[in-house]
């Protein structure tokens, strides 16, 4: 999995939208915002010819990535990290969105 | 980025190629990676200073999970293979990762150019020597006024002297070293000041930088300029240019993040240098492009969000964690992405004479003030004269007559 923090200031929320109402909903990035309205108005300007937007906080998504980074960085395996957090670490330090400076 | 120094003056620098294709003497980066995007990656979100305009938000302390040692040279791996030429580490303050030396030198054997974009004050000469060893091909430090405005521009006071210090050091071990200057009304009085004070320390690169409007810096969009006082801003570094060529200081001037500066400039050859070197701007920023966000820059942020350009840091096209950078990038699927690209613009840039040199300037800019990414950039400060003016075409030479 590849469920690291996503920001560290605001809220980060996955995007998805749907072309029309026949069509297959994307993931077409992520946005930075405080609060799901917030983060919905700017999607819908960035994406204003979207029929449907769905956002999903990025820290409650599961990613199950082929390709994903952690995987393929062969260091944090063996002992080589010096200056970054490992895997471990990060993942019982998730900032909370209120504990966030905005 | 627009060379004054390359256009007015007619000087080559080793990024001129990446820019306008012409070709020199000195070594340029290859044709094939011109093709791929500059990265800017902000390795960390913690810095020492707190500058006004900072925009990656940078804090005191780093953020928790950004990509380590190993996720970093796994980044690079991916860079490299996509063919990535130059990778720009930022932060933050890039300094206050111990690893900073490990992943230079990394991106250097990996054929990334490595380039640093730092606020000084963290280099010893103990760094710039081991960043010199590690490959680092360049070194551009912040400052944003002389003592007085930059420590209180730059949120620490005695950050301009330890700046100074810091390019002292580079210079002293022979690393390539520049100014970055970011002009406001809060610190534009200072400018002239600060680049003949450096110059005399003996740095001869010096990068000027529009603001834009992202993190911090859309907290003080009231310190932007006007218009008018863009214009004389801009004016005078194109005379301060020529004024040091002159004099025999080949001095290396750029503009950064506002591409209507590309059609004043024009206007200004054609003023002073007249119509055979408007000619010959015009045609070399057609082929440089105008605004690079979202094709020929990007970002990868402390936590792998791939963002259009650094200054956007509140909209991510994916993350490197799951997906390869390349894959992120090449995927146009993404409708904004695509937008980016094609560039169809509205409003006054649709019939500006200059929309081919600018692309209609900075979308985060439009996207703050206008809601819409590709509406006019609001920092456009062309006159309605000189949009709808005719550009410069340059008259093919008359071609020789069989037997003549």
């Amino acid at each position: 999995m590849t469920d690291g923090p996503r920001d560290a200031t605001e809220r980060e929320w996955e995007l998805f939208r749907r072309a029309s109402v026949e069509g297959p909903l994307t993931h077409v990035g992520s946005v930075t915002a405080p609060s799901a309205p917030v983060a919905y108005e700017q999607a819908a300007t960035l994406f204003p010819e979207a029929a449907d937007l769905w956002l999903c906080p990025a820290d409650e998504t599961r990613r199950y990535a082929s390709e994903a980074l952690g995987a393929r960085a062969k260091g944090d395996e063996d002992g080589t990290d010096e200056g970054g957090m490992a895997d471990g670490d990060r993942k019982g330090t998730v900032p909370e969105p209120s504990e966030v400076d905005a | 980025m627009i060379s004054l120094s390359k256009l007015l003056c007619e000087t080559a620098a080793a990024g001129d190629g990446l820019r306008y294709g012409d070709p020199s003497d000195v070594p340029q980066i290859t044709e094939e990676k011109q093709r791929r995007p500059v990265v800017v990656w902000n390795v960390t979100r913690g810095c020492n200073l707190a500058c006004q305009h900072c925009y990656a938000s940078a804090e005191a302390e780093r953020a928790d999970g950004e990509l380590s040692t190993a996720e970093g040279k796994r980044l690079l791996d991916d860079l490299a293979e996509y063919g990535v030429p130059v990778v720009l580490f930022s932060g933050g303050e890039p300094l206050v990762r111990d690893d900073l030396t490990e992943l230079v030198a990394y991106a250097r054997e990996r054929g990334i150019r490595p380039v640093l974009s730092t606020n000084g004050t963290l280099l010893t000469p103990d760094r710039a020597r081991a960043l010199r060893d590690a490959g680092l091909a360049y070194a551009g430090v912040s400052v944003d006024g002389l003592a007085t405005a930059n420590d209180t521009f730059r949120g620490r006071e005695g950050a301009f002297d330890a700046a100074v210090r810091g390019i002292e050091a580079c210079l002293d071990v022979g690393l390539k070293t520049g100014l970055r200057y970011t002009v406001t009304e809060r610190t534009v009085d200072d400018l002239e000041g600060v680049v003949d004070l450096l110059h005399d320390v003996g740095v001869d690169r010096f990068c000027f930088y529009h603001l834009d409007y992202g993190g911090r810096g859309g907290d003080i969009v009231d310190a932007d300029l006007n218009p008018e006082r863009r214009r004389e801003v801009v004016r005078r570094l194109c005379d301060l240019t020529r004024e040091y060529h002159a004099d025999g200081s080949p001095i290396e001037t750029l503009l950064v993040g506002n591409y209507a500066d590309g059609g004043f400039v024009v206007e200004y050859a054609r003023d002073e240098l007249g119509d055979e070197a408007a000619e010959r701007i015009y045609a070399a920023l057609r082929r440089n492009g105008g605004d690079p966000a979202g094709d020929r820059v990007a970002d990868i942020d402390y936590h792998g969000n791939v963002h259009p350009t650094q200054f956007w840091q509140g909209y991510a096209l994916g993350n490197v964690r799951d997906r390869p950078f390349g894959a992120i990038w090449e995927d146009e699927s993404n409708p904004l992405l695509a937008r980016l690209r094609d560039r169809e613009l509205s409003g006054k840039c649709v019939d500006c004479c200059y929309r081919d040199i600018c692309g209609g300037g900075s979308p985060l800019r439009s996207l703050t003030v206008h809601g819409d990414p590709l509406a006019p950039d609001p920092q456009c400060y062309l006159t309605e004269a000189e949009r709808r003016g005719e550009p410069p075409v340059a008259v093919p030479e008359p071609t020789a007559e069989p037997g003549d």
